[in-house]
């Protein structure tokens, strides 16, 4: 199967490859760096995941370049997303055709739907480490996702709950696909585990004010409370929740591992679902990435770092591979060495990508005690 | 109980609506500038509370450095964003697009400043309890009253009983009166400017403690404060108090009958509703020309 | 850098049909509407959706575009005839919130926040024009058909009453104007072509949704035409070229920190506003000395 697969890649990649090679390798022998973009938001009210993911993908520039991976300096452009389709499409054009980029990583629904088409029209692979909706898998080929989306986090929490004996669920979540989803996912899983669901609230994303869904929360008579949203919002609904007398567990998915968050003391016994992150662990990669993330920023790194760091040292791999083989690092060649390889040592353990390049990493249960994340299973 | 437990989260809410937009129709009355930069004074009042509280002062100090800062940035307004316009006699709409320039500047350094995440204090000032079985009350609603009855009282008798509150009322109407009472146009802008601000720095401080605060904030303040002194009637300090109250009180109560989606589109349709039924609003003189 | 720049001309001349559109409001008929991103969005999921159900003929879609972003302008005419000045200003902004919580509802038309996916390349009786240049060049044909169309307007008696009811609507009564016909048609126009240039927009982002049409990006186009210049053809035109390359060019100043490159910009923006405001109250092509 994967040799069959190997070679449908290396036939789809062999046109184009072959005409660009020669260029492409006069232009490596000048050193010319290659050129990975960000397209996050920068400003407004999501802007403080734009300074996360890059915290990441810079950690990662440093190692590439502290080790040489590659024959070129890789040098980090950023555009900003605006956090709209509009920003997005804009970015992700100027990353495309004015600044080269090789590879872009990405970082929510809306801009990557508008830039998906534009990346993929000028096979540019984009990466996905911090958008959780369904519908970002298989949005063109050059769209990959080295965040597990957020029904697998689902998934991983209903094993957890159907021990905790947590019957009565109530939902607080963002009216989006990705908030829909864990809807879904909820509405047909926690049957399986003997729960149910006893009040859904749909919340506007730019909504501040949530007094009165706490009313509704408790109203409900819910054991537990699961809220579905991102960035400053999640602080807010977890404040006011407790403040409006919701005493209940709260749960949530990995969108909360947040140095806001888990800075706020109302977040105190929060139950979240990330992929697994065992920062003690022997792995190399791993060890190398926390024990320098401790020494630059003085903390445990989240989710996000993790993802973006990965997903700008999966270019340093797939470049790497094609360097080796002498190919060169276009979007097509990048694709057929993913596809080709399909497992990566990254940070966190062995990941694997599916076809639609979607990745499986294993998804841990984690409680938020006294600012730090305990794992639970 | 749910619709007893709305109604005193919307009259939390409402009470620090009220004390914000009564500041906005304190301006708007006295010097007929349309003050959209409100906003940003709410949030530049907020965040210099929690930056002052997490920086190690105490309460008291906190807030009276937001105040100094709120009142400081309505004078700065004042003086060097409004007068210039009005020297060229810009329509209303040019002092709007200035204000808002100005609110997106604020919101751009306060992102600079403090990052974009959540910034609260925390106190158990604001954990509720059960009060009744089912109604749950924290002491930040009785402190959010309180604020709001002392100072809309306090400002009330300002504005009847004290030479420069009447001349205050007059600016905007009846120029001849100043002149007899020999109170300067200017300084009484100053003084609407600097006691429409300060009205703005309870609310910050208790959005500060309760919901916590964004950046964005500013915008949804402007939107909230504009929206309750057309409803009350612009220039009408007691209608915009009283709007103020009604739209946090409908923001929450109707939830108990819509989905929570719609809670803060209800306000605007209120809103709405006001313009189109009743223009002149709650307190209205004549309806504006 | 053509793609680039084919991007930035097609966003440029979108822009320029839809704050071309504005200006009928806020300059020509004084109508200061804070609530034209609506009438942009409902144009974008009307073309959507013709050209997802049907063809994705440009024309058609535009037609029906302008027909129902036209139509649903009574929403803003019926307020607009109530009252004026600071009243209507925050009438539209009410407007602007509740529409954006109708379009993040009602998932059936507008497909929530997630947005209509997958809108088919353009084409125009028959003929594809999905390619970047060709698409830019019926953007322009629209935008010049649409500019003239206002200058004819403007210089006919229509025009000539509005600008009338503008400067003094008692005035303008005792003249025997129809008033309320003459203003529900300057606001049914002004939106259905903001509706045109979203049927535009949808074609060219091949996705629309909610987050392309709220409050900022109101803002965005009524400081296009301010800082540009309300009542002149032009100045629409000079406002969406600075505040569209203002971004693009910012970007290109490397030595900006890229944390901080959106809140830097988002600053610029607000103080370009505001300075504009103080010393340019008329707007780059506004004659200094007049107001409007």
């Amino acid at each position: 199967m994967l040799t069959r697969r190997q070679t449908l890649a290396a036939a789809m990649a062999a046109p184009v490859a072959v005409p660009l090679a020669a260029p492409r390798l006069a232009r490596a022998q000048q050193g010319q760096p290659y050129v990975v973009g960000t397209l996050f938001p920068m400003a407004g009210p999501n802007a403080e995941y734009g300074g996360v993911f890059t915290a990441g993908v810079q950690m990662a520039l440093d190692h590439i370049a502290a080790d040489r991976m590659l024959g070129r300096p890789v040098e980090l452009r950023a555009q900003d997303s605006q956090g709209t389709p509009q920003g997005g499409a804009t970015g992700m054009t100027k990353l495309a055709s004015v600044d080269r980029a090789n590879y872009v990583l990405v970082g929510f629904t809306g801009v990557s739907k508008a830039a998906a088409p534009i990346a993929a029209r000028a096979k540019v692979p984009m990466v996905n480490g911090g958008g959780v909706g369904p519908d970002l898998a298989g949005l063109s080929p050059y769209f990959w996702n080295v965040i597990p989306l957020v029904n697998l986090e689902v998934r991983a929490l209903l094993p957890w709950l159907g021990r905790s004996g947590l019957k009565k669920i109530a939902l607080i979540y963002v009216d989006d696909p990705f908030g829909n989803a864990i809807l879904a996912e909820l509405r047909r899983g926690l049957p399986e585990v003997g729960a149910s669901l006893v009040g859904t609230f749909s919340v506007p994303p730019g909504s501040q004010q949530f007094a009165a869904v706490a009313a509704k929360v408790r109203d409900a008579g819910a054991d537990a409370v699961y809220f579905a949203s991102y960035g400053a919002q999640q602080s807010q609904i977890i404040k006011q929740l407790r403040d409006n007398g919701v005493s209940q567990q709260l749960l949530t998915y990995s969108g909360a591992t947040l140095a806001s968050v888990a800075a706020l003391p109302e977040a105190e016994g929060l139950v979240f679902t990330r992929q697994a992150a065992d920062w003690s662990s022997d792995d190399p990669v791993t060890k190398r990435f926390v024990t320098d993330w401790r020494a630059k920023h003085g903390g445990d790194p989240g989710s996000y770092h993790q993802n973006y760091y990965n997903g700008t040292r999966l270019f340093a791999l797939l470049a790497q591979g094609l360097e080796k083989q002498n190919r060169p690092v276009d979007g097509d060649g990048l694709r057929a060495e993913l596809l080709r390889v399909r497992e990566f040592a990254f940070v966190g353990g062995k990941a694997s990508f599916d076809d639609q390049g979607c990745v499986t990493m294993p998804i841990e249960v984690n409680k938020l005690q006294g600012g730090q994340y305990v794992r639970l299973s | 109980m749910l619709i007893l437990q709305l109604l005193v989260s919307g009259i939390q809410t409402g009470a620090i609506y009220a004390l914000t937009a009564a500041g906005f129709a304190l301006i708007f009355g006295a010097t007929r500038i349309f003050h959209v930069a409100h906003g940003a004074t709410f949030a530049l009042a907020g965040y210099a509370f929690v930056g002052l509280v997490n920086g190690g002062f105490g309460w008291p100090l906190a807030c009276l450095g937001a105040l100094v800062l709120a009142v400081a940035f309505g004078l700065a307004m004042d003086r060097f964003v409004y007068r210039p316009i009005q020297r060229h006699e810009g329509s209303f709409f040019t002092v709007f697009v200035a204000a808002f320039g100005v609110t997106i500047m604020v919101q751009s350094l306060i992102e600079i400043g403090f990052g974009r995440s959540f910034a609260a204090v925390s106190t158990p000032l604001t954990r509720a309890h059960q009060l009744l079985p089912g109604l749950y009350v924290a002491e930040v609603f009785w402190v959010a009253v309180a604020a709001a009855l002392v100072l809309f009282a306090a400002v009330t008798l300002f504005l009847e009983r004290t030479r420069l509150g009447i001349g205050l009322r007059a600016l905007s109407e009846n120029p001849e009166l100043l002149r007899a009472y020999g109170l300067s146009a200017r300084r009484l802008s100053m003084i609407a400017f600097g006691l429409g601000s300060a009205l703005a720095v309870p609310g910050a401080v208790l959005t500060a403690i309760t919901t916590g605060l964004q950046p964005s904030i500013s915008a949804q303040v402007m939107l909230v404060s504009l929206a309750a002194s057309v409803v009350g009637g612009i220039g009408s300090l007691r209608g915009a108090a009283l709007a103020g109250l009604l739209l946090g009180v409908v923001e929450n109560l109707v939830v108990s009958v819509l989905d929570t989606q719609w809670s803060s589109a209800a306000g605007f349709v209120v809103l709405f509703a006001f313009i189109l039924f009743r223009p002149s609003g709650l307190f209205g003189r004549a309806v504006a020309r | 850098m053509i793609a680039y720049l084919l991007n930035l001309a097609t966003l440029a001349t979108v822009f320029g049909i839809l704050a071309a559109s504005l200006n009928l409001l806020i300059g020509y008929a004084g109508i200061f509407s804070m609530a034209h991103a609506v009438f942009f969005g409902l144009g974008a999921y009307a073309g959507a959706q013709i050209a997802m159900l049907l063809v994705p003929d440009v024309l058609l879609a535009c037609l029906a575009a302008a027909a129902v972003a036209g139509l649903l302008s009574l929403c803003l005419a019926l307020p607009a005839l109530r009252v004026r000045g600071e009243y209507f200003v925050v009438a539209s902004l009410g407007l602007q919130m509740v529409a954006i919580t109708v379009f993040s509802e009602a998932h059936a038309v507008t497909g929530g926040h997630g947005g209509l996916v997958g809108i088919p390349p353009a084409t125009l009786f028959g003929l594809n024009i999905g390619d970047p240049g060709a698409f830019l060049l019926v953007c322009l044909a629209v935008l010049a058909l649409v500019l003239l169309g206002i200058r004819v307007l403007m210089r006919g008696s229509f025009g000539r009453s509005l600008m009338a009811i503008r400067d003094s609507e008692s005035a303008a009564k005792a003249f025997g104007k129809d008033v309320p016909r003459i203003k529900t048609l300057a606001v049914g126009l002004g939106c259905a072509l903001a509706g045109v240039a979203g049927a535009l927009f949808a074609f060219y982002m091949a996705f629309v949704n909610v987050e392309s049409f709220t409050l900022e990006q109101s803002v965005l186009v009524m400081a296009m035409v301010i800082i540009g210049g309300t009542a002149t053809l032009a100045g629409p035109l000079i406002g969406v070229l600075l505040l569209l390359l203002l971004p693009a060019g910012l970007s290109f100043l490397t030595f900006i920190p890229p944390t901080e490159i959106g809140a830097v910009q988002q600053f610029i923006y607000g103080l370009a506003m505001t300075l504009l405001m103080i010393f340019r109250p008329a707007g780059i092509a506004g004659l200094s000395t007049g107001r409007r």
